[in-house]
């Protein structure tokens, strides 16, 4: 039996919802990102004027897929509409990540709902924090929030405190 | 499996197979189940290459309601695609998604047989009887001369305002309505008998036929017999779709009479909004597939069935008295959809059947009945799963918004049975959830409520129909689902 965290009702393995208080059972219902201590992340900023036009073009025309790959090894393909937003899924307060990195301890790590989006624009992908948290790190530098930068491949983003490698393909 | 369309030609399946092949193969990738994974596109490919095997795969997915040629168009997707090898029993949800199958013949209007059970009683009187009646006029302009209609009223009896006849005189039937004139108490019984019966005197196989009830009031005494009379409708294939002007109107009939009918029940709560309800309506029913649409479930192998919501056009509780889940009728330009939750025993590792399932219904425009698909639920055994793996998002959502269904319907159950503590805690904790989704307006309402119950022991009823109704629409409330 699994154990409702907020309401202590019992329900059987594989349920999704407490039936008493409504509460989402895998997660625990709504818990909030908490703020990492600053030694736990990187202090550098990645230069704000490194955005769009002039990396975008240089990158060949051609159909490109890409990937990341979290700590767990699992593959991540970006949907075909080429955005996604990653972040930790909350069910009880609808949030929806395209990419949920729940299960490479988002939580722990520091990962908000709706932490970082990845688009792309003429065959280039773009990182835009969010406004999360604890931010997001391209190469160990820290982005500004709602700016987007260019991401090649072999890039390591970081999320909080969890890190996730980016192939394109 | 492969990846590949249904109508793949051999050469794309070679193709896919040898592609897919090299990704899988065990020598490539060492990780937990790629040795499953490899076995199962091989047989998916053994299946494919053989012509045999192939036409046999074909009509297989046409009877379960997976190609594009088959009469319903049936997908089912589980909350987990492993279960848990476990002495505990254990949960699995069902989505299921149905529309109508795609067809080259076309699908033209339907042909209603249509009539509306007016309550014309003292409370009536004023706006509401006037919009009404001028509703009423608007609905006569937009049916076509092949469909028949009778008009009813009703107050402490009933009298029929419009024979059933087909609609060749429009003019003349409005006059009639205008001349509806409000007095008398409010006998819904009288009014919906009266209803069938002008219905049964024109009844097709190849109509749809329906009752409209609209109605402010409560009905005295005759509650019993209102739905056996729907029962009876059900079997004669008559639908009833109820209306509820305003807030001293019986809910708990009203949808119960809907339900047992394959209709929808309505809350109305300001006059300017009966001509929009009424043309919503008689729009849903000339586009009517399938009627009589259900689920035969027989779970096996110590599977339970728990609970079953529909999901469209609102959340409704499907009551499980027998292994039959009704779903009412289908229309042809929108899905019907549901989720199951089932009970599922001790199982060893492997694949393993929960379920058989039939889907059965009544298509007109074919000329068929009982026309019936299946499909078989299994599940593979899994000793290794992660237990917290997410289910999908749209899955989620739509359990997230039928808990809180359940929890006004547990707050109302409690209430019924005098636990008013009870009911206000299930208010309240609701009120919580709806404002983690965002639902501020119907929070409020709860809150509300909670309040008034927790000081008076009762709840409004307007407040109560807002919760009801509101709680069971949250499913409308985000379109990017549908």
């Amino acid at each position: 039996m699994i154990e409702c965290p907020s309401c202590g009702h019992l329900h059987r393995p594989g349920t999704l919802f407490c039936s008493e208080c409504g509460v989402y059972l895998l997660t625990g219902g709504p818990l909030r990102t908490e703020p990492l201590p600053e030694s736990d992340l990187p202090t550098t900023r990645a230069d704000p004027w490194e955005s769009g036009e002039k990396a975008g073009t240089s990158e060949a025309q051609h159909e490109t897929m890409l990937v990341i790959v979290p700590p767990s090894g699992r593959q991540l393909t970006l949907p075909a509409e080429g955005e996604a937003v990653i972040g930790r899924l909350d069910a009880t307060r609808g949030v929806f990540p395209n990419i949920d990195l729940t299960p490479e301890g988002g939580l722990e790590g520091g990962v908000s709902r709706r932490h970082a989006r990845i688009h792309k624009q003429k065959a280039q992908y773009f990182i835009e924090d969010l406004g999360s948290a604890n931010g997001t790190f391209l190469n160990g530098q820290r982005l500004t929030p709602y700016l987007p930068h260019p991401l090649h491949d072999g890039d390591e983003l970081q999320l909080g405190r969890v890190r996730i490698q980016v192939a394109v393909h | 499996m492969l990846n590949i369309s249904a109508d793949a030609t051999g050469d794309e399946i070679k193709h896919a197979y040898r592609q897919l092949a090299r990704q899988v193969h065990p020598d490539m990738q060492d990780t937990q189940g790629t040795a499953v994974l490899f076995r199962q596109v091989q047989e998916a490919y053994e299946v494919l290459s053989d012509p045999i095997k192939r036409s046999a795969y074909d009509r297989q997915r046409v009877e379960a309601g997976l190609s594009p040629k088959s009469i319903f168009q049936w997908k089912m997707q589980p909350s987990r695609t492993a279960l848990a090898v476990s002495m505990d029993e254990q949960v699995v949800y069902l989505l299921f998604d149905i529309s109508a199958g795609q067809s080259e013949e076309v699908r033209g209007r339907q042909t209603l047989n249509i009539c509306l059970v007016l309550d014309r009683s003292t409370s009536m009187q004023g706006s509401r009887l006037e919009q009404t009646k001028a509703s009423a006029q608007r609905m006569i302009d937009s049916l076509s001369d092949d469909d028949t209609l009778s008009i009813v009223t009703f107050s402490d009896k009933a009298e029929v305002v419009w024979p059933s006849q087909p609609l060749t005189d429009p003019i003349k039937t409005k006059a009639k309505v205008s001349a509806i004139q409000a007095s008398g108490g409010t006998e819904i019984l009288q009014g919906l008998l009266a209803g069938l019966a002008e219905i049964e005197k024109r009844r097709t196989q190849y109509a749809v036929n329906h009752l409209i009830l609209l109605t402010d009031g409560q009905t005295y005494g005759d509650e019993e017999r209102c739905l056996s009379a729907a029962e009876e409708a059900a079997r004669h294939r008559i639908g009833i779709s109820a209306m509820g002007i305003g807030e001293d109107w019986n809910d708990a009939l009203l949808d119960a009479i809907a339900s047992r009918c394959g209709g929808v029940s309505q809350y109305i709560a300001s006059t300017g909004e009966i001509q929009h309800f009424l043309r919503e309506r008689l729009q849903g029913l000339s586009s009517v597939y399938a009627d009589n649409v259900r689920l035969n479930l027989r779970p096996v192998n110590g599977t339970r069935l728990k609970s079953a919501f529909k999901l469209s056009p609102y959340i409704e509780r499907i009551p499980l008295e027998t292994e039959t889940l009704s779903l009412g009728s289908l229309q042809s330009d929108s899905a019907v959809s549901g989720i199951i939750e089932l009970v599922v025993g001790p199982h060893e590792a492997g694949l393993h059947r929960l379920a058989q399932m039939e889907l059965v219904g009544n298509i007109p425009s074919r000329q068929l009945y009982d026309a019936m698909l299946r499909q078989d639920v299994t599940f593979t055994f899994d000793p290794n799963i992660n237990p917290n793996t997410p289910a999908p998002s749209h899955i989620l959502s739509a359990l997230a918004k039928v808990t809180i269904f359940q929890m006004q319907e547990g707050a109302l159950k409690a209430l019924e049975k005098g636990d008013v503590a009870g009911a206000t805690h299930r208010l309240e904790t609701m009120a919580t959830r709806l404002l983690d989704m965002g639902e501020h307006q119907l929070a409020r309402a709860a809150l509300l409520e909670a309040g008034r119950l927790a000081r008076s022991g009762n709840l409004s009823p307007a407040g109560r129909k807002a919760i009801k109704y509101g709680t069971r629409s949250l499913i409308l409330a985000s379109p990017k689902e549908r």
